[in-house]
């Protein structure tokens, strides 16, 4: 039985969960960002906003810009110099996500592979401060019932009904919204007087544009070697590294010092972004990926390729993110197409008896 | 398929090292020196395991963590070293580490040597300069075993004699009858009375027999070329070839997502690789 909570009820919901101990999180207007609509804590001046998808993804919520792994601190004892490492066990908030997308949640479920995998192996690493953040956020999606052309979730197999990652998955309905609950930690949710049982239908949903995955597959690693091609479909790119901050599944990292005072001071771990000449620069100078060319071909491949073969499952959700926000109006889409083409013409002409 | 040496008890959980106290600093050559680390909790430092071709993270903390190869062989329980050539920020802290001094280490990680497999082959390791570190825990681990293996060839060369790291094994090297070792310098050098030649001429001079044998090669990367060049020509299948791989890495547990070759991650698929799986991957070295 979906439950049913009106629309109006919606700032009563999210106060109700402040109050029930949780962060909440939601889609708002942020003043003075030129109608940026970012996830932010409610209780701010953000207006909320549940019109449209984020201009940014909430993937911080789960792995934050930058954050200390441990500290250290150099100590003078009787014995000589001592060097002590201070790991604080996590403490996160319990966190409510309101108003993510399906693609947001989807990301999260890849982002849970890599950081906090269900099934571990002598490869897989359970990052405890990930673990912990996951084992206390709530995700409640808002699906949608509109698209923009920039949106290419119904690519996957899913589409924009994918539930994976929510834990509340809502639809839009005329004064209000329906709300599924999809995990028990969601059914709590949906149990509160706010909601009502419904008899009603779920809308349907949006039908975004098309990218052939299915066509690509294998294709990607037949031109890899092709830089005529990489280097024109990608010489836009201004390795600004925008579209990897956008993403809500890219979660490459970086690992710095910073000293806090002359004794003491803190490793980092702060997002990086694989369109950065620095990320594989070696210090003898070398940098296997030196060019923008090699950099997109290396973010594409490890999306549609590197990671499907490694993890079974493609490293995009469709959120368009990086093609809304690309300063320079490079489109993956259009890469992908275009490689796909390439490969199907190089596969063509090697058939050609000679 | 490199057999995945599983790592022994470690040091260090993934991303948090173990503390260290630097015991030796050997000074090699004028910008490479030597490090050996006790760890610091005796329990940790004595379940200490490892297998030649193995990396470690060694940290300054204050100034960051970079990637080694482990120099020593596994037999050496005293200490774990790497031999560090200076050449950014966190290797420039490194060198000023002095015996007694504090740091950090996350060991072992990546695929060693399947020194194992070879059992029963001949043996030929080509080292140019500093890629003799990871070749100086594999030799010494091969001599540890000495009966298990066949012919034993060692060319090790650097451009210059002052150049040539760990002078005080080559000098023991030498000695061995059991060992064939050549050392050689890329051109005449008035300190030099030894063999002159780069390593890849050198190595075909030598031209140890391919029958039954494995070759495994570090160096510069233009040596590695030639040298990889030479094997062919000397009648080396891809197969019998082993090299190690150097990337620049963050994590060392293939999830900061720098030190990928196509879907292959350097620091836990390697960085220990045959040739043959190198040319199954793409390339982007």
């Amino acid at each position: 039985m979906m439950r049913f909570i009106e629309a109006e009820k919606i700032p009563e919901l999210l106060a109700s969960l402040t109050a029930g101990g949780h962060e909440v999180w939601a889609p708002q207007e942020a003043r003075d960002t030129g109608g940026a609509v970012l996830f932010d804590t409610i209780g701010g001046t953000g207006v909320l906003s549940l019109d449209r998808l984020t201009t940014l993804s909430a993937k911080h919520l789960l792995l934050p810009g930058t954050e200390k792994l441990f500290s250290f601190r150099y100590a003078l004892t009787a014995d000589g110099e001592r060097v002590e490492l201070r790991h604080e066990e996590p403490q996160p908030e319990k966190t409510v996500l309101f108003g993510a997308r399906a693609c947001d949640a989807r990301a999260i479920t890849i982002l849970d592979a890599l950081f906090s995998p269900r099934q571990a192996s002598a490869k897989t690493y359970n990052d405890p401060h990930y673990r912990a953040r996951r084992e206390n956020i709530t995700v409640i999606t808002l699906a949608c019932v509109t698209c923009d052309a920039a949106c290419f979730c119904s690519s996957f197999p899913n589409g924009s009904a994918e539930k994976s990652g929510s834990d509340v998955f809502m639809y839009p309905v005329e004064d209000g919204f329906l709300a599924e609950a999809i995990t028990g930690k969601g059914g709590e949710i949906t149990a509160g007087p706010l909601f009502e049982d419904s008899e009603l239908e779920p809308p349907p949903l949006a039908e975004t544009a098309r990218v052939d995955l299915a066509g690509l597959k294998g294709g990607l690693m037949e031109i890899f070697a092709d830089m005529d091609f990489w280097s024109r479909a990608t010489e836009k790119c201004l390795s600004c590294g925008y579209c990897t901050y956008s993403c809500p599944a890219c979660y490459c990292f970086n690992i710095t010092d910073e000293m806090r005072s002359d004794r003491e001071g803190e490793r980092l771990r702060s997002w990086d972004s694989c369109m950065f000449h620095l990320y594989t620069q070696e210090t003898s100078g070398h940098n296997p990926r030196p060019a923008p060319a090699h950099r997109f071909r290396n973010r594409v491949n490890h999306k549609f390729s590197y990671y499907p073969a490694n993890q079974g499952e493609i490293l995009c959700t469709g959120c368009g993110r990086c093609v809304r926000g690309c300063p320079a109006g490079l489109d993956i889409r259009e890469v992908l197409e275009a490689a796909r083409a390439r490969a199907a013409e190089k596969s063509a002409s090697r058939e050609v008896p000679k | 398929m490199t057999t995945v040496a599983q790592a022994g008890p470690g040091a260090g959980t993934p991303l948090i090292p173990e503390p260290a106290t630097v015991v030796g600093v050997v000074a090699e050559t004028p910008n490479i020196r030597t490090y050996r680390l006790v760890l610091d909790d005796p329990a940790v430092m004595e379940g200490f395991a490892f297998l030649p071709g193995q990396i470690g993270q060694l940290s300054v903390f204050g100034a960051g963590e970079s990637t080694f190869a482990i120099s020593s062989p596994p037999s050496q329980r005293d200490y774990i070293q790497f031999s560090v050539m200076r050449t950014g920020e966190v290797t420039r802290a490194i060198h000023e580490l002095a015996e007694g001094d504090k740091a950090g280490v996350r060991a072992p990680l990546g695929c060693a040597f399947p020194a194992e497999e070879w059992r029963g082959k001949n043996i030929l390791v080509v080292g140019g300069g500093i890629g003799m570190a990871p070749l100086r825990s594999l030799l010494m681990h091969l001599l540890d075993h000495r009966d298990d293996y066949g012919r034993l060839n060692l060319i090790y060369g650097a451009r210059t004699p002052a150049d040539l790291c760990f002078a005080e094994d080559r000098q023991a090297w030498q000695e061995r009858s059991d060992l064939d070792f050549v050392a050689t310098v890329d051109a005449e050098h008035p300190d030099w009375s030894g063999r002159v030649g780069l390593v890849p001429t050198v190595l075909e001079e030598e031209n140890p027999d391919p029958a039954d044998t494995v070759a495994i090669t570090c160096g510069p990367p233009i040596m590695i070329k030639y040298t990889l060049q030479s094997l062919d020509k000397m009648g080396y299948r891809e197969e019998q070839i082993y090299t190690t791989l150097e990337r620049r890495m963050k994590c060392g547990i293939g999830l900061c997502g720098r030190c990928n070759v196509g879907a292959r991650y350097v620091c836990t698929d390697g960085p220990v690789f045959s040739l043959r799986e190198l040319r199954e991957m793409p390339d982007e070295l």
